[in-house]
């Protein structure tokens, strides 16, 4: 009897690991994605209601996916301190808080540090052309990071179950 | 910015340094570090002078004081000599000019269309630069280079010596009222202390306040920073900021209710239509125009054809004989003579 529950523990663990293991990719794809949307808000806020960038960040942190609003709602609260940042260093700060608790990969970080450097500076067009390029490149990286994701997630799931059925049958 | 926050707190309890307050209030904030440090340490007196700070790219910081102006050392001392000057970097430009737009300047493309923007205390700054232009008009201004902060000062009781003489002892209405004056001498100050008083009410003339409608074309007498007046115009006065005048003007007619309408600076053909509008609905009209008295504005068309018409019933003449804001003399147009 407690050779069956201890099985089952030890196929539940491992199978856990595998699980998370799994969720880690897929958390990154599901992430770019979410900022694409925040980016678009963003857009929206800049080009067509010409909102100050601090209100504006604010408004995309209340209307995006929590997993991500925390970049923006950051960058606000960095411009509204009034320490004499520019809109790029409050970004930058901002990044560095929210790299610490993503999934996303260090390329993915560099789209948004690079949009970062020229965020808030300069006329409405010349901002709407930055915004596209660094939407494009988001959507590029969860494109990619669908794929790898789609591979890697089932590896680690079937890993993890695999895994821990071999561990069951070398103990048992 | 330890220094700037002790000097916040320690100047702003005292009133007589309300200057000093509404600098690292409202300015400060919109300096680069450096810069702020720069201006924070300046002697009391000069700080307490300050009437605007001027950045220049590649030359000295300069802060013009109300009788001459200052190159300001690196360490806060004031100069004579260029060379001992701070010199104001690319970087300082770059990050001030985000810092005034609030990092935004996508939204303040009308603005620089005009040549300036307003912060925060109704403060403007002037900006100087490469301008973009786009089918003969502006349409922005790019690489700027030289920037003007104007510390907007708001003087209470500007106003009382002269609304004795605005308000009709027989009706107790206010009067059609134009005040001329030179550039710099007051002239939007005094405007700002009439629509204010003219609005709350005046106790001592037994005047009881009324609707005022303040078409504010260049952010001057509200100072609105996001259409919130940062000066006190008082209670009973809707402003439309950033609004050509006569438009302005017709847009308070139609739904606002004004008994006294206000603008500052007419002069253009369109500016006479609109009063006319304006008195026909018999509404007051309170507004401004440059220069040095009756005669000159005589010889500008427009401003001569709205003295032919008679519509102004008091014309207030401003100078700085003796001082900013001296009242030369105010003139009973209906009976063509001298007041004072």
């Amino acid at each position: 009897m407690i050779k069956i529950l201890g099985a089952c523990v030890t196929l539940g663990a491992c199978a856990t690991i595998g699980f998370t293991w799994a969720g880690v990719y897929e958390k990154r794809p599901r992430q770019l994605i979410y900022l694409g949307q925040g980016l678009q808000l963003l857009e929206t806020e800049i080009l067509y209601g010409a909102t100050p960038l601090p209100e504006a960040m604010e408004q995309v942190a209340a209307n995006c996916s929590p997993e991500i609003a925390g970049l923006f709602s950051c960058t606000a609260a960095e411009l509204r301190k009034m320490e004499g940042v520019t809109a790029g260093e409050a970004w930058d700060r901002a990044l560095a808080k929210f790299s610490v608790k993503t999934a996303l990969a260090q390329k993915d970080l560099q789209i948004l540090r690079r949009f970062g450097v020229s965020l808030g500076a300069s006329d409405r067009e010349d901002q709407a052309k930055h915004l596209k390029v660094a939407l494009s490149q988001i959507k590029l990286a969860a494109a990619e990071a669908e794929a790898a994701a789609k591979k890697n997630a089932t590896v680690y799931k079937y890993l993890g179950i695999l895994g821990g059925l071999l561990l069951v049958l070398i103990l048992y | 910015m330890a220094d700037g926050a002790a000097v916040q707190s320690k100047n702003c309890i005292k009133d007589r340094d309300t200057m000093v307050c509404m600098i690292s209030r409202d300015i400060l904030p919109v300096l680069p570090n450096r810069i702020r440090e720069i201006i924070v340490e300046l002697p009391g007196d000069t700080l307490n002078q300050i009437e605007e700070i001027r950045l220049r790219q590649g030359k000295p910081l300069i802060v013009g004081l109300t009788r001459e102006d200052a190159l300001v050392t690196p360490l806060g001392q004031v100069t004579t000599v260029p060379e001992f000057g701070y010199m104001v970097t690319d970087q300082d430009m770059k990050r001030t000019v985000q810092l005034i737009s609030g990092s935004s300047i996508y939204a303040f493309e009308e603005e620089l269309k005009n040549g300036f923007i307003t912060i925060r205390g109704g403060h403007r700054v002037g900006i100087a630069g490469k301008v973009v232009v786009d089918r003969a008009k502006v349409k922005t201004v790019k690489y700027i280079t030289g920037l003007n902060i104007r510390v907007a000062r708001e003087v209470t009781g500007a106003a009382d010596r002269v609304l004795p003489y605005l308000i009709d002892p027989v009706s107790g209405e206010f009067c059609h009222t134009l005040i001329i004056s030179p550039p710099r001498c007051g002239k939007t100050t005094l405007l700002r202390d009439i629509i204010r008083q003219v609005s709350t009410g005046i106790p001592k003339l037994e005047f009881g306040g009324c609707p005022v409608g303040v078409v504010d074309e260049r952010s001057e007498i509200a100072g609105c920073y996001h259409g919130i007046p940062q000066k006190d115009v008082g209670i009973r006065t809707d402003v439309l900021d950033g609004c050509p005048k006569a438009e302005g003007m017709m847009m308070l007619i139609r739904a606002m209710g004004p008994r006294i309408i206000a603008a500052d600076e007419i002069g253009r053909q369109e500016d006479a239509a609109a009063l006319e509008e304006a008195l026909n609905a018999g509404i007051k009209v309170l507004t401004t125009a440059h220069g040095a008295g009756r005669e000159e504005i005589s010889q500008r068309p427009v401003l001569r054809y709205i003295m032919e018409q008679g519509i102004f019933e008091k014309l207030i003449i401003l100078g700085r004989s003796r001082g900013v804001g001296t009242i030369e003399d105010i003139i009973d147009c209906r009976a063509d003579k001298s007041l004072l």
